[in-house]
């Protein structure tokens, strides 16, 4: 049954991809996915709505799994932030069908992708925790106040870099140790600001 | 006319209604009408949306012909929708104007700025009608590539305010900094941050933002960048701290209370 589903969804993204969030019908997805249409509603009983927001939710959950992927078994916090800020920043500027639909649909794609963006930060701030409880927080801070505000400026620059070159590692540095960190974790370590940028490899 | 009443409960100061159009020529006129029509969409919007409101609902709340109106927005109903945008974006940076400028430091400055358009966005009825009903209409402003053009706008209007404290270009980053955080609180509020409060507003520029502000000094490439209050400007906050580019020894300017 699960294998079912992943089949559907990976089916739909591939006619999202193709023809936009609008012109994707269930029976689209049912063609593509060689399965009958009967199939797609037993396992989305609502529908197609239920399918868009279902694909919404699973493309969303890969890019943070990729995500995941390339931050895990950074050391410190500082070289979490760096890293998760560049590869989603490149990811998103890459990430074609998300910038079609960006482009052509976006009142579609917007209130499901709102939805999933408040699960996100929740997930980020989690994902945090223990980075922040190794490193300590400021004195008067308050730990989960502190990965909520990081999720929050995280989730805002990777999807607006505005005046930030995050292309550049040395920006990206300045940045997660002054707006991001600064206050977070108190006063830096001696000797603590040096990009470690070249770190992934 | 009460569809013009809640109109102006939407935008305190509105002063709309206060134009007697009888007594003012023909060009303050037209602005009156103008400003007037505006408030009345506002309160349409409030009850009904965009897909709702119609430009005869707009021209009987306010109280005037519907030529009235297509003669004041000859694009009809998307141009009146975009003055609206405009409008209002614009007695937002208004009010945001008077405090910042009214503000006697950086932290002050930050504060009530934050406050005041956290408070007016929350407050706003026509938006949070369209946020619950037309979700997609006003998310298509806050994300990605509109998300940046109004990063730039809200960043460029309030930037020169804080530039009374450091350069211009540690300004404009402070300043979208600023506009980062109003919107991911007003976007998803925060039950234990709370940026319509005084007081959280300023833990959250006490704790988050000045260190923020320093550490960005002292990695800066701008050299010259001073966040104490405007008062002591003439007195250098640290010896040795004109003619360095090197800044990374001076990195507590927040303690703005032990100079000489």
């Amino acid at each position: 049954m699960d294998d079912t589903r992943q089949r559907i969804l990976e089916a739909t993204y591939a006619c999202v991809a193709r023809w936009g969030l609008a012109k994707t019908t269930i029976e689209d997805a049912a063609r593509e996915a060689k399965v009958s249409r009967a199939t797609v509603y037993r396992t989305f009983p609502g529908g197609r709505d239920e399918l868009i927001d279902a694909v919404v939710a699973w493309a969303t959950v890969e890019f943070f799994a990729r995500l995941y992927e390339r931050v895990h078994g950074a050391e410190s916090l500082e070289e979490v932030m760096e890293r998760g800020i560049m590869f989603a920043h490149r990811s998103i500027v890459e990430h074609e069908v998300l910038q079609r639909v960006m482009q052509t649909e976006p009142e579609k794609l917007l209130p499901a992708l709102t939805v999933e963006s408040n699960r996100i930060r929740l997930g980020i701030a989690e994902f945090l925790v223990p980075y922040l409880e190794q490193r300590g927080v400021a004195e008067g801070v308050d730990l989960l106040e502190a990965a909520d505000f990081l999720a929050r400026m995280v989730l805002s620059y990777m999807s607006s870099p505005g005046r930030w070159d995050l292309d550049d590692p040395a920006q990206v540095a300045q940045l997660v140790r002054s707006e991001l960190l600064a206050g977070v974790v108190g006063p830096q370590p001696a000797g603590g600001f040096a990009p470690a940028g070249g770190a992934d490899g | 006319m009460p569809l013009g009443k809640t109109a102006l409960r939407v935008i305190p100061g509105a002063e709309a209604a206060e134009v007697e159009s009888a007594e003012v020529g023909v060009e303050s006129r037209s602005a009156g009408h103008r400003e007037r029509i505006i408030d009345a969409t506002l309160g349409c919007l409030a009850r009904h949306g965009t897909a709702k409101t119609t430009v005869d609902d707009i021209a009987r709340a306010s109280g005037v012909s519907r030529a009235t109106v297509y003669r004041v927005f000859p694009g009809g109903r998307d141009e009146l929708l975009a003055a609206v945008v405009d409008t209002e974006m614009a007695r937002l940076f208004s009010a945001l104007g008077a405090r910042l400028g009214a503000a006697e430091d950086l932290r002050e400055a930050l504060v009530v700025g934050i406050v005041e358009a956290s408070t007016r966005i929350r407050g706003h009825r026509a938006l949070a009608y369209l946020v619950e009903h037309e979700p997609g209409l006003v998310l298509g402003h806050l994300a990605f590539d509109e998300s940046e053009r109004l990063l730039t706008t809200a960043s460029r209007f309030t930037a020169p305010f804080l530039a009374r404290w450091m350069s211009p270009d540690e300004a404009g980053r402070v300043a979208e900094w600023a506009t980062r955080i109003v919107l991911s609180y007003a976007i998803a509020p925060s039950a234990r941050m709370d940026l319509t409060d005084g007081e959280r507003a300023a833990h959250l520029v006490e704790a988050f933002m000045l260190p923020g502000i320093s550490a960005l000094h002292a990695s800066g490439t701008t050299p010259t960048i001073d966040i104490t209050p405007f008062e002591s400007e003439h007195h250098p906050p640290t010896s040795g701290h004109t003619g360095h580019t090197d800044d990374t020894e001076h990195t507590d300017h927040t303690d703005q209370g032990d100079e000489p």
